[in-house]
């Protein structure tokens, strides 16, 4: 009983991780249409950012995950300019093709600048707290906090502040909005930056659990949270949180119970069963693009 | 002396002065040239960095002496990404368009034993510094391949006597945590082999993918589980994760890790000290090794290459390269059946010992125990690494 429940434990701690990174992605599909494949990328980023900090400036672990957040969001306004502003109203293949561009640039650009070699990221709290038999790293409950707090605030800014009312008039008909006067390409640019920031951010507080920190290590992420957001249904908030959720608990359930190999293949499964039986994700009755 | 007797003697000395410098160049025309196969990129360029620097740092010192007989030795690097597909082309490749004497290569084991087929048609000697998988001597010599050497200790040597480590320290129950490659899985079959006699037996299995980062749920598995140590035999990048995961499942200090994954090493230990205290290896080499040569080497590579420590596969290649060389020194030739021969017969004095080849082309070298004590590794023991081949 108290394995199964640990086990649930380690899920929702991965699915938490997955669930921040997937609703930047979400949202960000949402006001552009576009999968960012370089997604992944910017979680990395941030990774680096907050490894930089704490190796080479000694700079104490909060202050990394600031530095980190903040190095990302200036490497994405760059490429939001530069790149995504671009992508509005262009075709689909024009968007898969710009970001799995960035994709590249972005990672070979963090292996020329440090090496293609493993960096161990070493700060953060690891020490365990054991409820009764069960036990979880304080950095873990330290990320399922952060990402309850990272859906209350998405949820508000959403429902009531003017830049989530512009976000969903964005989602929902981008040329209504270009007549009652919306400036289309600075949500855009908005959404995107708060996109790229979560991941970011969320880079950071895993590298404490997940220790190694190297160019290519963003792909991964990419492709884990390609079936967490066609899961929750594209652009959608809460979906995207349940599908991580899923995902993570049943990825925890399969490693524990059937061994690590099979794990990643959970992912890839729930993708093509999505596929065919529910293209438009678990919780929305029909597509609304 | 005339003056136009002087000018004869000027010009003939300076005609046999041009003769002597174009020797060099005369020399390089016939350079031997030696490839070397390592992961250069992907999740393994780590190991194939430092193969490509130790055997670098071979060359230079070989040719800095002035060569095998005045030939230089060139090193054609090729990218062998610890794939076989990949390993296979870059060796095709080294073999047709480079058309190199002999190779030297791979770290990973799946490479390496896709690559003996290819050099035994090729008849092109290939001498392996890095791969531990026991199958790659078992079809090498009178097994079949001809021209595939080993000089590295194999796993079979190296799940034995750590499984009789750890009989001897009351560590009979022991949960497997390995990568999924020929490299650990071969060291855990190999361990099945021995563990009956010695009373060991393995509680669980897990076998992780190259880039897994998350390990929480195969430990919480084992600390639920009587699982007295783990045995791995795995990356040197992913020790550090499980090693800080242990810490977190709250296994740290209480279960041992066993097996090989550069456990030794100054960066492992500091992620995690408090998982890696008692950790057990064998290894072929530690930059600590108290030996002459040994600290000679580490002082050059470090000297070469900005300080940096070099590991135990830049330490292989660098022994593999002056033993090829001395081969081919004793050949006196770079015909392949005279290396061949060469290398059968060969005493080659490295800093770890005397090395020669058995029968099955695998170098009978020692394969050192190591413990962590106090954050730093201690050597506790070494075994020979003569292998008995059984009935495969």
């Amino acid at each position: 009983m108290y394995f199964l429940l640990e086990q649930i434990l380690n899920g929702v701690s991965s699915g938490a991780v997955y669930a921040i990174v997937a609703v930047g992605m979400t949202m960000i599909f949402g006001v552009m249409r576009a999968i960012n494949f370089a997604h992944g990328e910017y979680y990395m980023i941030g990774t680096f950012g907050g490894w930089y900090a704490t190796s080479a400036l000694g700079l104490p672990y909060p202050a990394a995950i600031l530095f980190g957040v903040a190095v990302t969001i200036v490497i994405a306004y760059v490429i939001g300019k530069f790149v995504m502003q671009r992508m509005i109203g262009a075709p689909v293949e024009a968007s898969v093709v710009a970001t799995l561009g960035v994709s590249l640039v972005l990672q070979n650009t963090a292996i020329l600048i440090f090496g293609g070699s493993y960096k161990f990221f070493s700060a953060g709290y690891i020490e365990p707290v054991f409820f009764g038999d069960v036990g979880i790293a304080q950095q873990r409950l330290l990320i399922i906090l952060v990402c309850i707090l990272v859906f209350l605030g998405l949820e508000l800014m959403v429902g009531f502040t003017r830049m989530g009312k512009t976000i969903r008039a964005v989602s929902q008909n981008i040329e209504a909005c270009e007549v009652v006067g919306i400036d289309v390409k600075k949500v855009v640019m908005t959404t995107f930056i708060l996109g790229t920031a979560l991941a970011g951010f969320s880079g950071i507080l895993t590298a404490p659990v997940n220790v190694s920190v190297y160019g290519g290590m963003g792909e991964i992420i990419t492709f884990k949270t390609l079936p967490i957001i066609v899961m929750g249904g594209l652009g959608n908030v809460r979906g995207t949180l349940a599908a991580a959720m899923i995902l993570g608990i049943a990825e925890s359930l399969v490693a524990g119970h059937f061994g690590l190999q099979y794990r990643d293949s959970v992912g890839f499964i729930t993708l093509i069963l999505m596929l065919l039986w529910r293209p438009h994700g678990l919780f929305s009755s029909r597509a609304r693009f | 002396m005339t003056k136009s007797s002087f000018r004869t003697v000027l010009s003939a000395s300076t005609m046999a002065l041009c003769a002597a410098m174009a020797l060099p160049a005369l020399a390089q025309d016939a350079d031997i040239k030696i490839g070397l196969v390592s992961p250069n990129s992907g999740a393994n360029a780590r190991y194939g960095s430092f193969a490509q620097r130790g055997a670098a740092l071979a060359a230079k010192e070989i040719n800095e002496a002035g060569g095998i007989d005045g030939r230089m030795i060139e090193i054609f690097p090729a990218d062998s990404v610890c794939t076989p597909v990949e390993g296979v082309s870059a060796t095709q490749r080294l073999i047709n368009q480079n058309e190199v004497d002999f190779i030297i290569g791979d770290i990973c084991s799946s490479v390496t034993l896709a690559m003996q087929p290819l050099v035994e048609d090729a008849k092109v000697v290939l001498v392996n510094a890095a791969s531990s998988n026991p199958q790659i001597t078992y079809q090498a010599g009178v097994g079949g391949y001809k021209y595939s050497f080993r000089n590295y200790p194999t796993d079979e040597v190296r799940a034995l006597s750590i499984a009789k480590y750890a009989a001897e320290k009351g560590l009979t129950k022991l949960a497997v945590l390995s990568v999924d490659s020929d490299y650990g899985r071969g060291a855990i079959d190999f361990t099945k082999k021995y563990i009956d006699d010695l009373g060991v037996t393995l509680v669980s299995e897990d076998y992780y993918k190259e880039g897994e980062v998350d390990f929480r749920s195969v430990l919480t598995k084992v600390r639920k589980s009587d699982a007295q140590a783990i045995l791995m035999y795995g990356l040197a990048d992913t020790t550090p994760i499980i090693a800080r995961q242990m810490i977190e499942a709250g296994l740290a200090g209480k279960l041992p890790l066993l097996g090989n994954g550069e456990f030794s090493a100054a960066a492992t230990i500091e992620a995690a000290p408090k998982a890696m205290d008692g950790a057990i290896e064998a290894a072929a080499w530690l930059p600590a090794y108290d030996s002459e040569g040994s600290k000679a080497f580490v002082a050059a590579y470090e000297a070469a290459y900005d300080g940096e420590e070099p590991n135990n596969h830049a330490y292989g290649h660098w022994e593999t390269l002056h033993l090829l060389a001395q081969a081919i020194d004793d050949a006196d030739s770079i015909d392949a059946d005279a290396v061949v021969a060469a290398l059968e017969a060969i005493s080659f004095e490295s800093p770890m010992g005397t090395i020669t080849f058995d029968d099955h082309h695998q170098a009978i070298r020692p394969l050192l125990l190591l413990e962590i004590e106090d954050n730093a590794p201690v050597v506790t023991g070494s075994v020979t690494g003569a292998v008995t081949y059984a009935d495969n």
